[in-house]
């Protein structure tokens, strides 16, 4: 009789963790990004970072920016938890910007959930922060790209002529940023 | 013997399936979990009291810090602003004051302080206040009697929140501004920048 309890104990678990596992990869395995639409920055800092051509308050995809990997954050300035990872997420870019040694350029920009020109300003002021940032004020795009809270990020495979592939997402923040950038670009399939 | 097997077995079971993962999502996954969140609400459901150039009705309330607040004590000596909220633990309200934590010295630049008051209970507001990861302003307890400070500036509501609203008072007293925004909405820094800035241009 015990035999048997522990038989269909050790089944269901693995059971259920073969299916976990399974769940998870079919999620990310063949994920496109959603087509969100961003205006060129009148800054030309931010233009020449992402590889724009057009003229300041045309519209471009977030696929036309000229990198290998594309990181999206999705923050807020009202977020306490954003506000602390603002330092890590700097440091992650420094590391990610000196991927371009070994041949691998990754862009990082920020969407501000709910946030307005001014706040995603003033957030990118207090923590000094170098790559672009947008307002996504009506949080259109953060629904579109499947947000669950912030910060948030979304890794994504560019480079090819197709649409950009979503190969990571994470959802409150990383402990390293050296851990994190590690993560990305073996999911990215750099590593 | 074949049950305590068992159960052990399931406790696995368990483990393996709700609490490790649960565990593994983190601290802010953690807290967005506890919010509550009411839907949609009527934007605005009280009718203001008070009106731009008034004398701010006085009250003296309960702070987490212990301390009773007096709005009167200010007098001569700061500007000073109310953000009325209307419940902790919520989502907009989450993330507004926190908002307010990296705008502290705009508020000190323009001599004002910040009264953050809500009808909550004050071990409520202790905890989600710590929770959020603490605050540099004082925050007030409307509790009891319940939401008599809302009431007397006319921003109570038919549930018994507060509406969601921003009251700018200067040294002397004399309200300077005043919104009271739909409560699905976080006011705009824009807006509270504005009238900060409006204080030290009279």
């Amino acid at each position: 009789m015990t035999s048997k309890y522990v038989a269909f104990s050790v089944v269901t678990i693995l059971f259920a963790s073969v299916m976990s596992v399974g769940m998870q990869t079919s999620l990310h395995a063949t994920e496109l990004l959603p087509d969100i639409t961003l205006t060129v920055p009148e800054n030309k800092d931010y233009r020449d970072y992402l590889g724009l051509g057009g003229t300041p308050g045309e519209e471009f995809r977030l696929a036309e920016i000229d990198g290998d990997i594309l990181l999206i954050e999705l923050f807020s300035m009202y977020c306490p938890y954003c506000q602390a990872a603002a330092p890590k997420v700097n440091e992650f870019h420094t590391l990610a910007r000196q991927q371009e040694e070994k041949g691998i350029t990754i862009k990082v920009v920020g969407l501000g959930a709910s946030n307005t020109q001014f706040e995603v300003e003033y957030f990118r002021d207090t923590y000094g922060i170098e790559f672009p940032l947008f307002p996504d004020k009506t949080l259109a795009m953060y629904k579109k790209l499947g947000g669950e809270g912030t910060p948030g990020f979304i890794g994504c495979l560019l480079g090819n002529k197709g649409e950009p592939v979503v190969v990571l997402r994470e959802s409150g923040g990383f402990e390293s940023p050296e851990g994190f950038l590690a993560q990305l670009l073996e999911k990215a399939g750099y590593k | 013997m074949s049950q305590r097997v068992f159960a052990v077995f399931m406790t696995l079971l368990f483990v393996v399936i709700v609490a490790i993962p649960a565990l593994a999502k983190g601290p802010v996954t953690r807290f967005y979990n506890y919010i509550y969140d009411p839907g949609q609400l009527k934007p605005v459901d009280s009718h203001i009291k008070v009106k731009v150039g008034d004398i701010a009705p006085d009250f003296a309330l309960p702070a987490l810090s212990g301390k009773s607040v007096k709005l009167s004590s200010f007098r001569g000596e700061n500007n000073v602003v109310i953000s009325f909220i209307p419940a902790a633990w919520t989502p907009i309200c989450s993330g507004q004051w926190p908002g307010y934590n990296i705008v502290e010295k705009h508020f000190r630049d323009n001599d004002a302080v910040l009264l953050g008051i809500s009808v909550d209970n004050v071990p409520t507001l202790y905890a989600w206040t710590e929770q959020i990861g603490g605050l540099w302003f004082e925050v007030l307890s409307d509790f009891w009697p319940h939401g008599d400070v809302a009431d007397k500036y006319g921003v109570l509501r038919s549930d018994g929140m507060a509406d969601r609203a921003l009251i700018f008072i200067n040294k002397e007293g004399v309200i300077t501004g005043l919104q009271v925004a739909d409560i699905n909405i976080r006011p705009p820094l824009e807006y509270v920048f504005q009238e900060l800035d409006r204080f030290s241009s009279r």
